[in-house]
């Protein structure tokens, strides 16, 4: 840590621990990409093969034809669920933690403590009370329930991470606003919410995560089979064909691009919502 | 009406932009809670789930719970669950978290990586390892034999035993990348004048570590502990999808039984009531997340 110059070895050394416990940590993923290219029967040979001998992508071709448990029918399924909860979450959050950063209002420490307890709730609390709630609203076995109960995780953390952001911002950009002519929200809308683009974008993509990986939600407010999402389709194709697992890892395969993409192109968002007290669903 | 103008002109105004995600979150989060209360004094099964009369009937629930041995069971099995995946993900993550702040040319973009685990459904992951302990196919069996370390297969996800430390092993996992980030970021607040002026004075690392690291480190090191136990202890996805709560309920979390009251033996207002025992140990525990974040102090600023 004290040594400004890492002598070239070292490096080196470094380097290759690295690359041994990222090997180490991620084998779980690497063996299910590589499950899902193989076929059924080298899939159970022992010793196991480290590649697939025979590239097999029935696994993946397959699933677009047979109807029930169509994986690319519940990506889309997902898709629509968690940009649903994504766009809901960031639009309430973003005005909801500029007012938390900026105006001190009455009433606003037990709305923060309450944003802050409710990332702390099990599911479990909330699911049957929701599961009254949609059925009485029509809501029930539609993507809206899903949505709508999505959408309750993005929010509390997206107003605790943004109001950091727009704590940040300098007050005279605001009032540079109001000598302009801007009201107070045109001013919210036109110069902070830009200025607040990289918070927004952490939020967005957090939100849209947590939606993405939902479970119990998805599988509890939807009964039918091709409008559930991903992760309920897993667990559904689990129950009925439990060791092939070859479409399962294929299946999982495809669950992860999202995650795979988002990963690619917007880390630098990933690590600062985590670092920023990102909970977990 | 001049009134009510008055009233917003300030920082009242505040309240206008905050209250369509104040109302949403009543709507769709405090009023469930509520409701989770009462059904949990009620008698709520598919009888008289949607319609019919529903009674109140005081504590029952509550202490027919107390008699059931599974619930008991949940409860240890919860704890146990969450404090070995605190110790070993903490450890695993303190540790790489040291590592990879190192000064090496890959340290960023190979840390960034390893946060890929915390990212993906948790319903994958539950896939991923159950596959790998499954006893005849699993890689992990085929490993250890390979390598002679056991003579036979373990029974991963079959025995009772094993079932809970495969869940904890596949939740550890999980946890290892939240740790690590945040010990990380931890790490590098520490100014380095501190290591420098140590090695000076003679200090070796073990001596440093200690002496500066540990010391410094003790708020973020508290409120990792008391955030991973609560996200840790309400797990419900991945051990649903893994083993069910099984088998003979040796994985049996609360959140899992809740669930398996409710929606699979369709005693709702039982399940209600297990999900609001976990509810109040999940407070408690936040409370004294609240105390250790300075007071709670920081968060409103």
């Amino acid at each position: 840590m004290n040594d400004v110059k890492v002598r070239p070895g070292r490096n080196a050394f470094r380097c290759a621990v690295a690359i041994l416990i990222a090997l180490v940590l991620l084998f779980p993923m690497l063996w299910m990409l590589n499950t899902s290219l193989k076929t059924e029967a080298e899939i159970f040979m022992n010793p196991p093969t480290l590649y697939p001998h025979t590239l097999n992508l029935k696994s993946y071709i397959s699933q677009i034809e047979t109807g029930d448990f169509n994986m690319f029918r519940s990506f889309f399924n997902s898709l629509i669920i968690s940009v649903g909860a994504m766009l809901i979450a960031v639009v309430l959050a973003v005005p909801a933690s500029y007012a938390i950063a900026r105006y001190r209002f009455r009433g606003r420490k037990p709305i923060l403590l309450g944003f802050l307890v409710t990332q702390m709730l099990p599911v479990s609390v909330l699911l049957t009370p929701m599961f009254i709630m949609f059925r009485n609203m029509h809501a029930y076995n539609t993507w809206l329930a899903p949505i709508l109960a999505d959408a309750t995780i993005g929010i509390p953390f997206s107003i605790l991470i943004l109001k950091n952001y727009f704590a940040s911002i300098p007050h005279e950009l605001e009032e540079a606003a109001y000598i302009d002519g801007c009201t107070r929200f045109s001013a919210f809308i036109r110069i902070l919410v830009p200025v607040a683009k990289p918070g927004v974008a952490v939020c967005a993509i957090f939100s849209l995560l947590y939606a993405w990986g939902d479970l119990a939600y998805g599988m509890t407010f939807i009964l039918d089979q091709p409008k559930r999402p991903i992760t309920a389709g897993i667990f559904n194709f689990m129950g009925q064909y439990g060791t092939k697992w070859s479409y399962l890892s294929a299946f999982a395969v495809v669950s992860m691009i999202p995650v795979a993409i988002i990963f690619v192109f917007m880390q630098k968002y990933i690590i600062a919502g985590m670092t920023s007290g990102a909970v977990k669903g | 009406m001049s009134r009510i103008k008055a009233f917003f002109r300030h920082d009242n105004v505040g309240l206008l932009f905050a209250l369509p995600a104040v109302v949403y979150m009543l709507v769709f989060v405090g009023y469930p809670i509520v409701h989770n209360i009462v059904l949990g004094f009620q008698d709520v099964d598919v009888m008289n789930f949607l319609h019919g009369q529903k009674h109140f009937i005081g504590l029952a629930n509550y202490t027919t719970l107390l008699h059931d041995e599974v619930f008991i069971k949940s409860i240890l099995n919860t704890f146990v669950f969450t404090i070995s995946c605190l110790v070993f993900q903490f450890l695993i993550g303190f540790a790489l978290a040291l590592f990879f702040n190192l000064k090496f040319s890959i340290a960023k973009p190979v840390r960034g990586i390893l946060m890929m685990p915390w990212m993906i459904p948790m319903t994958v992951t539950a896939l991923m390892f159950k596959f790998m302990f499954s006893t005849k196919v699993g890689v992990v069996n085929n490993f250890l034999t390979g390598f002679g370390i056991i003579s036979n297969n373990i029974e991963w996800l079959t025995d009772q035993k094993m079932a809970m430390v495969s869940v904890i092993i596949a939740n550890i996992w999980i946890g290892i990348p939240f740790n690590m980030i945040l010990i990380s970021t931890g790490l590098t607040s520490i100014p380095g004048e501190l290591y420098e002026s140590a090695s000076i004075d003679g200090a070796n690392a073990v001596q440093q570590f200690f002496r500066i690291t540990l010391p410094l480190m003790r708020s973020t090191i508290e409120s990792i502990l008391v955030l991973g136990f609560i996200y840790t202890f309400k797990v419900f996805d991945l051990v649903y999808v893994m083993t069910s709560g099984g088998p003979v309920n040796a994985t049996q979390l609360m959140s899992t039984y809740s669930y398996k009251l409710s929606f699979d033996n369709f005693l709702y207002s039982k399940g209600s009531a297990v999900a609001n025992v976990l509810l109040v140990i999940l407070l408690l525990v936040g409370i004294l997340y609240l105390k250790v974040t300075s007071g709670g102090e920081d968060i409103y600023e």
